[in-house]
């Protein structure tokens, strides 16, 4: 059939960009045909279809995550309207295990690519560095919703951790030295020796037919 | 003026007494048992030779997906993904502590690691969630020769077409009219006879008039789906005064409970057929029917319940709380209305053999006629109902706990999975007290942090 080939050529091309296997890959061609409600783009809207997602306190984060041209590696900023199948296709694989057999430097890559993804989620204005307003916003978010916690010590919260951060990259700092924010480099400083390749996966099932006999 | 040829005539002769068999045999075979509830058991024997066939035309599937090396079966899809199934806290304290093992006493309270459980949980969810997977139809392992079940159909071998296409041809043109014609007995049936036991002055009588007419209908309806329903556990058939809840899978569920016990129905007040069918039927016994505007009011709807309910001549209720149709692999939220009336409330788990047509009615799919079709035009519709032991609510139960404990008793009973979503998200959102608990939980920990650290 005509239109077989030409999908299982597609398929192979998907499969050399973002190293799923080709079941993986359709099956998760349904899940994006069934976000996008047949369509073959998605927006953000479509997010909403997700009952699960809802009860994520930082899901606009998340949502905002697919559709940055940064992690779509499409530009410096902003944001795209509409992802296709191979953009879905290329958030998804920030998530898969990091494969120890390619050699250190690989997996080293491989690691830097998920923290600067997670980097992506926290600096909101793509300049580089995570400042003060925007780890705020992100606590914010993290316990909005919990009317026992007054913004105020949210806000303490943010402060403080930034101070460590501060402590962390920089060291002891003068009086008067503004600690600007927080740049990838430190960003990759502060976790440094920490293992967060099984925090940072999902483990995709090896999609074998299972022949079940009556 | 067209000049008959014999031949003709003939023609005409052999239609007309073959018409006339038809419908002698209809008559005898399927009316008659209808009316006084015997079966000679004609539909069992049609589901043993289906089964036999559906065997052979799977077999020949294997053996020819074999020869060809194509992918026969449908990967076992339980999700794609393999959920953690570690709790909030567990995650984030483990977090937490591979980050302070190598930094000084003062780690930031709010590490910046607490975002990676949020990001991966987010992730699998719009990966694979378990809502969304309970309201598209289930997949089949074997395939029963309707192409609408068999998502990879290909050619395969000429025998198993030639079988297919005699399917096609034995259901829709032999099935098909004479399911319709069945069916369309048993509705007017059904109006005619309730409005004629209207008439009859109120009595003993009336009852039980009515109950009969009811019933054969209800039983003729049931032939003209060619449903094959077993009943178990017969003795804890509803009784008045009490409410009956069953897991919806489709509009069906009604005519099946109702083809094997008098009940008074609860619903909205339709237009068109329905509603020529809904104001037949009250005329001869009370039943609950609502107007549009009253069904907003839940307090009317629940006054208007208990005091049907409260009347001992007046017949068991019969609701269906999910609220919409699920795809008969779990069982959804019950909504608590049915259950704050304080009735005895008596279970009843319906379960659909998907094999020889899957019933659940995908409502954002299929309008009424298209899945009246369709069901009328699959082999047959198998299923099992349970009349599970009444249950009542206890004293320190709210309508909430005593809900949810029905659903597991339905669910457990039918072999379904006793979900705790709300059937509703098919189309709304979630509701905000959801998300706030999940908030709640994580905040409490970082207070916890927070309250500690100030303290030493």
């Amino acid at each position: 059939m005509g239109a077989a080939h030409s999908a299982s050529e597609e398929v192979r091309e998907l499969e050399g960009k973002t190293g799923f296997s080709s079941d993986q890959i359709e099956q998760l061609h349904r899940r994006f045909k069934q976000l996008s409600g047949d369509q073959p783009t998605i927006r953000k809207e479509n997010f909403n279809n997700v009952p699960d997602l809802e009860l994520n306190p930082i899901r606009s984060k998340i949502v905002r995550a697919f559709f940055d041209n940064r992690n779509l590696r499409k530009g410096p900023s902003g944001l795209a309207d509409e992802i296709n199948f191979e953009d879905f296709l290329t958030i998804m694989s920030y998530f898969r295990p990091i494969d120890t057999t390619m050699g250190e430097e690989q997996v080293e890559l491989s690691r830097k690519e998920k923290l600067r993804f997670l980097f992506h989620m926290y600096d909101s204005d793509s300049d580089g560095r995570i400042t003060l307003e925007e780890y705020r916003n992100v606590v914010e978010e993290l316990l909005s919703g919990n009317p026992h916690i007054e913004k105020e010590s949210a806000r303490s919260i943010a402060d403080g951790a930034m101070m460590e951060a501060a402590s962390v990259c920089v060291g002891q700092m003068e009086p008067d030295q503004v600690y600007e924010g927080i740049t990838f480099e430190d960003f990759l400083k502060i976790w440094q020796g920490i293992d967060i390749e099984t925090k940072m996966h999902v483990r995709f099932l090896n999609m074998e037919t299972m022949a079940l006999c009556h | 003026m067209f000049l008959l040829l014999p031949f003709d005539s003939l023609i005409v002769n052999l239609l007309g007494i073959s018409l006339t068999v038809l419908f002698t045999l209809l008559l005898v075979f399927i009316i008659v048992p209808a009316i006084f509830g015997v079966s000679f058991g004609i539909r069992k024997l049609y589901m043993k030779t289906l089964l036999k066939i559906f065997a052979w035309a799977t077999l020949r599937m294997e053996r020819g997906a074999k020869e060809k090396n194509h992918q026969l079966y449908k990967p076992y899809t339980n999700g794609i993904i393999a959920k953690d199934p570690t709790s909030l806290e567990e995650e984030i304290k483990e977090i937490r502590r591979s980050g302070s093992s190598k930094a000084l006493d003062n780690t930031p309270e709010l590490a910046l690691s607490d975002i990676f459980y949020f990001c991966r949980k987010g992730m699998e969810t719009i990966m694979d969630d378990e809502v969304t997977k309970r309201f598209s139809a289930e997949e089949l392992e074997s395939w029963n020769l309707l192409s609408r079940t068999n998502y990879n159909f290909q050619y395969i071998s000429l025998r198993l077409t030639v079988l297919w296409g005699l399917g096609v041809l034995i259901r829709y043109c032999f099935l098909l009219p004479l399911r319709i014609a069945l069916a369309f007995t048993g509705i007017s049936l059904l109006v005619v006879g309730t409005t004629v036991v209207g008439y009859l002055p109120n009595g003993r009588f009336k009852e039980f008039m009515s109950k009969h007419v009811h019933l054969m209908c209800y039983r003729i309806c049931v032939r003209a789906l060619t449903a094959i329903i077993t009943y178990h556990d017969r003795e804890n058939r509803p009784r008045n005064g009490g409410i009956c809840v069953a897991n919806h899978t489709s509009p069906i569920d009604v005519i099946i409970l109702a083809s094997d016990g008098y009940y008074a129905m609860v619903g909205q007040v339709h237009g068109g057929l329905m509603g020529v069918i809904q104001r037949a039927m009250v005329k001869a016994c009370p039943h609950v029917w609502f107007e549009r505007s009253e069904v907003k009011d839940r307090h009317l709807v629940a006054k208007r319940l208990t005091e049907h309910v409260q009347d001992k001549s007046k017949l068991p209720i019969l609701i269906f709380p999910e609220g919409t149709c699920i795809n008969n692999t779990s069982v959804m939220m019950f909504k608590k209305g049915s259950f704050e009336i304080g009735a005895t409330v008596y279970p009843v788990a319906i379960k659909y053999d998907p094999q020889f047509g899957d019933a659940f009615w995908n409502s954002s799919k299929y309008g009424m006629v298209t899945y009246l079709l369709r069901m009328m035009t699959s082999w047959a519709i198998v299923c099992s109902v349970w009349y599970l032991p009444p249950m009542t609510r206890e004293g320190d139960e709210d309508a909430v706990q005593f809900a949810n404990r029905v659903k597991s008793a339905i669910a457990r009973q039918g072999g379904l999975v006793d979900l705790l979503w709300d059937g509703g998200l098919k189309r709304e959102k979630v509701k905000d007290t959801f998300k706030e608990e999940q908030q709640k939980l994580y905040s409490k920990m970082i207070v916890g942090n927070h309250e500690d650290r100030s303290r030493s």
